[in-house]
């Protein structure tokens, strides 16, 4: 077998199994965990509140503009390098192709990007991938909270983007080699997922959701 | 069929005078296999003068689990080519399709012409060689393929293995390979191999391989023992549609506007990527067009187990393993044991809780 | 910044390690649930937290991020109680909560920390930092572990009514402040609509707060009572993080307005109680409460848009208006202030930072009470003395008597050329007949 038949056979096929098992298992034990009641008489009730939830879910993406001076550029580098993750993971068209693939989905309409800005976008994606983490290696707040899990999943995640791009570039070696090792990065991160930071992707939802539907609900900002 | 002392055989420079092959017309064609090697430009002289120095070989071919395929395309040719003459005087001393002998006699004579040239000979091959249960599912003459290999391969002074069957196992090796297909690298281990894998290899990258062969002997090899001159380029690498993958337009079925209007066949399943071999250079049919120009992807078909890489008009990087509950079990188990833990961790909260001092109501 | 290690509360000096270990853990585990789980397993350590605490911004000091204070906290659920709980334990990946640990922690979770909610406002995930931060302190008090001057008065209060033994007792003082100002105070009538507290601050240190909101109610024909068997409205329990004693004194507030059969519970020019009494006080006892409770600034804005309340103008200063993190921020009372001010025809000069956003007066969540956290708060108060500043009015005026202290104190340290001033003041010296 070739590692190339490797990655994307039996490594494939584990990793989605392991991806799978551990998200659910870390996602069903926060949500089953134990709850109050809330007897508290609220300012805002039932349906306006919840849409303040779910307001929130979107809205904290940008911050206040009281916060903006002091934030800006942080949140700009993060959200810029997770843009262009998207932009490269779900309009290129090779991924495209495989995601069709691999979920078994027939979309037709959905749009691709041509391959040379996919391949700029991965480039600037990198460049502000390593902001981040020169900031994250300088910056005093970051150093100090900063441990093993932010730094194992930010080389998974160069690990990916850097055999990407030498796969694109054709650069490093023979192409099916290349692809390989990018397959089994990514397999690297559905096995990582569930157990460090990047469960994060799945947190966001209910967190910023509660956290804007207990805000509205006293009539307080969110 | 002559079986002559090596001494005495005539160089092909000698067949060439004989056949009032000239030198101009001689050169033009050492420079045309030059060109299509990417050898540099000089070379063209020291090339002419090697091949005609070179020796008449003797050739065995012997085919083993093989379609015949590739004789097919050796043989096909428009038009007499320098190659044929050299082919057909050649001492093709044993092929089964090509000759009119055939039984007892025909056996007799091949061994005859392998003692004859022992050391000297050149031994091709295609079709895979079955090895399960002792080789029984390919013999020929009461004799097991593998038997026949080893035999001919111990007085073979190069093997040349042609299509992907003899490189690798080919279509006989695909899953489940129930005879245990081999291609002949797998089992002869200590004389030199040139794998000239396709399903079927281009005709004139077999012809060129041999001739450069008879000139200056095994050229540079890749690591799955291809010449690198034919195939040191993925197909992706000189696909002329290639310029559509990069801007991004696809054809999306077969029938569609960009099926049409000659648009990349990525999305249908072009393994041309991981695929290397001359098509997109070389083409087929005397440069006529190929399998892409055509309309259809790749198939990946001089690239080892090429059946298994999942369907063909799947990506390229399309998933190897089907799922038969597995993933579904996991998310189920992933559940139960969430749920599992979360109710560990609320008797474990109780029971934490319980030795605080100070008395709260929840 | 170094701020001396406290000594810890009497009572419990008696705890060894070990036994101060087991207690936070226990109040640890009361922590636990769907709400925390979910603060603590979304952090991604993006640091943006420590961008909205004063403290940090004040002193550039990486100790004082938010999530850092919530760090135990953190450390005991993942080991405790999280989805890989058991590996966590058996691989030693995270360790259990030492008594060094928590002291270390006391200066993070109490000398550094308002309470007051701006962090939970700018993180992306949308965490409740505080909300973590109070889970933090709850451990601390059940260890022994709270600032002195926090605990001690906590528990005067939950067994008298008193944080600290008054000149005079509360009742006598209510008196006084009723005759010096010519008005009727009401206390301990069998059955009033309305039950009021007072804020100990301005009792024993600015009366004329307390005549003027009595003032008003009366103005406005309010049909009101104080209860001395809950006079005050400051809870030191929950500064303290003490969820046992923060209960004893809310209890005490509860039955009293259930005793006079009151509809409404009045909170006075105070941030935290609102918190307490609104928010927390129906889910610390375990059942809905049978009255409204709403801050005095709420009710009177009510009362102003049903035209039971007239007030006239004041012209000729320009005012910049403080929002009390707990009442603002956190409590939504934002707008009722502003129609207060809107109806006296202030001229209001808003802060870069105002309403929800606004900085904390630094004296919150305790932070008043601990004189060795003096220096840091000061630095904090700095930067918010200076955005008052820059707003160019020449008076200030907010709605909670802890910010008031904090500012006078800041405001004596700096010589600063503004006096805090209670809203409720405005409101009562400009009441229209």
């Amino acid at each position: 077998m070739t590692l190339l038949e490797f990655s994307r056979g039996p490594m494939l096929h584990a990793a989605l199994v392991i991806f799978v098992l551990g998200v659910l298992w870390r996602l069903t034990s926060t949500v089953l965990a134990a709850r109050r009641k809330n007897n508290a008489e609220p300012r805002v009730v039932g349906g306006p509140a919840l849409s303040g939830g779910l307001i929130a879910v979107g809205s904290r993406s940008w911050p206040h503009p009281e916060f903006i001076p002091r934030t800006g550029f942080g949140e700009a580098v993060g959200y810029g390098y997770h843009l262009g993750l998207f932009a490269i993971v779900l309009l290129g068209a090779p991924h495209v192709v495989f995601w069709k693939n691999l979920f078994g989905i027939n979309a037709p309409f959905w749009p691709t990007l041509p391959t040379g800005i996919i391949s700029v976008l991965s480039v600037v994606t990198v460049f502000l991938m390593l902001i981040a983490t020169l900031r994250r290696a300088a910056h005093p707040v970051l150093r100090r909270i900063s441990n093993f899990d932010d730094w194992f999943t930010l080389a998974i995640l160069y690990a990916l983007m850097l055999t990407g791009i030498m796969a694109v570039f054709g650069i490093g070696g023979r192409y099916e080699t290349i692809l390989a090792l990018h397959i089994i990065s990514f397999n690297a991160l559905l096995i990582w997922f569930p157990f460090g930071k990047l469960m994060h992707a799945f947190y966001i939802f209910p967190s910023r959701f509660v956290n804007g539907y207990m805000h509205t609900k006293k009539g307080a900002a969110s | 069929m002559s079986v002559r002392s090596p001494d005495s055989r005539p160089t092909i420079g000698q067949i060439l005078d004989e056949n009032g092959v000239g030198r101009r017309r001689f050169l033009k064609y050492c420079a045309g296999i030059t060109a299509l090697m990417a050898m540099p430009p000089g070379s063209t002289t020291a090339f002419a003068q090697q091949l005609r120095a070179a020796r008449r070989p003797t050739i065995i071919y012997m085919p083993f689990q093989e379609c015949t395929g590739c004789i097919e395309s050796l043989t096909r040719s428009f038009a007499p080519t320098i190659e044929s003459l050299i082919f057909d005087t050649v001492s093709l001393d044993y092929n089964h399709t090509l000759q009119a002998a055939a039984g007892h006699a025909a056996e007799a004579a091949r061994l005859e012409a392998m003692e004859a040239n022992w050391d000297n000979y050149v031994l091709i091959c295609d079709g895979s060689i079955p090895v399960n249960d002792g080789g029984i599912y390919g013999a020929s003459a009461g004799e097991s393929f593998v038997h026949q290999l080893e035999h001919a391969a111990e007085g073979a002074a190069a093997i040349v293995a042609v299509g992907v069957c003899a490189s690798y196992g080919g279509v006989g090796a695909a899953y489940p390979n129930p005879t245990g297909a081999k291609g002949v690298a797998e089992i002869i281990k200590n004389k030199p191999i040139i794998n000239v894998p396709g399903c079927p290899p281009i005709p004139e990258v077999m012809t060129g391989t041999l001739v450069s062969f008879l000139a200056s002997g095994v050229p540079a090899l890749d690591k799955h023992l291809r010449p690198q001159a034919f195939f040191g380029n993925t197909i992706h690498d000189r696909c002329y549609r290639r310029r559509f993958y990069d801007r991004g337009l696809f054809a999306e079925s077969f029938d569609d506007e960009g099926a049409r209007n000659g648009w990349c066949l990525y999305k249908l399943g072009c393994r041309g990527p991981t695929t290397y071999n001359a098509c997109a250079t070389i083409k087929w049919n005397g440069g006529t067009s190929w399998p892409v120009e055509s309309g259809h992807g790749c198939l990946g078909c001089s690239e080892p187990d090429f059946w298994d890489q999942g369907g063909f008009y799947e990506p390229v990087t399309s998933k190897l393993f089907r799922d038969t509950g597995q993933v579904a079990a996991g998310a189920a188990a992933g559940v139960a044991i969430g749920a599992a833990s979360a109710i560990a961790a609320n008797a474990r909260k109780k029971k934490l809780a319980a030795k605080a001092e100070e008395e709260v109501s929840s | 910044m170094n701020t001396a290690t406290q000594s810890f509360s009497a009572s419990s000096d008696r705890l060894s390690p070990s036994q101060r270990e087991e207690r936070a853990m226990a109040a640890f585990a009361q922590e636990f649930g769907a709400l925390a789980a979910l603060n603590l397993e979304s952090c991604i350590h993006c640091g943006i937290c420590a961008e909205a605490c004063h403290f940090y911004i004040a002193t550039e000091d990486a100790k004082y991020t938010p999530i850092l204070k919530a760090e135990p906290f953190k450390q005991a659920y993942r080991r405790e109680a999280s989805a890989f709980a058991p590996f966590f334990k058996l691989f030693g990946l995270k360790k259990k909560v030492t008594a060094d640990q928590l002291e270390q922690w006391q200066e993070l979770l109490y000398d550094s920390c308002n309470l007051c909610g701006r962090c939970s406002l700018i993180c992306p995930m949308g965490i409740e930092v505080a909300d973590l931060i109070e889970s933090g302190r709850r451990s601390m008090a059940e260890a022994g572990l709270a600032p002195k001057e926090l605990l001690d008065r906590a528990r005067k209060q939950a067994e008298s009514g008193a944080p600290e033994q008054p000149d005079k007792p509360y009742p006598e003082l209510l008196n006084e402040i009723g005759q010096a100002n010519g008005l009727e105070i009401p206390l301990d009538r069998a059955k009033a609509e309305i039950l009021v507290l007072a804020p100990r601050n301005d009792l024993e240190g600015n009366p004329a707060a307390v005549a003027a909101m009595v003032k008003v109610l009366q103005a406005i024909g309010a049909d009101f009572t104080f209860s001395s068997d809950a006079l005050v409205a400051e809870n030191y329990g929950y500064y303290a993080g003490s969820r046992g004693l923060q209960k004893k004194i809310t209890q005490r507030v509860v039955d009293a307005a259930r005793k006079v059969n009151a509809k409404l519970l009045l909170v006075p020019e105070c941030g935290h109680s609102y918190t307490a009494l609104r928010w927390q006080a129906a889910n610390i006892i375990g059942e809905p409460l049978p009255f409204r409770v709403r801050h005095v600034t709420e009710y009177l804005a009510e009362q102003l848009k049903e035209g039971k309340l007239r007030l006239k103008q004041v012209s000729g200063d320009s005012f910049a208006f403080h929002d009390p993190c707990q009442l603002v921020r956190k409590g939504g009372v934002t707008e009722a202030p502003r129609a207060l001010m809107n109806a006296l025809g202030l001229e209001l000069k808003e802060m870069e930072n105002k309403k929800g956003f606004s900085f904390c007066c630094g004296g919150g969540g305790g932070v008043n009470d601990l004189e060795r956290a003096k220096p840091l708060r000061y630095r904090a108060q700095e930067l918010k003395l200076r955005e008052i500043d820059d707003t160019g009015a020449n008076r200030f005026v907010t709605s909670c008597s802890d910010c008031r202290v904090a500012f006078a104190d800041a405001a004596e340290h700096f010589n600063w050329d503004k006096q805090p001033e209670s809203l409720v003041e405005l409101v009562a010296a400009n009441i229209k007949e």
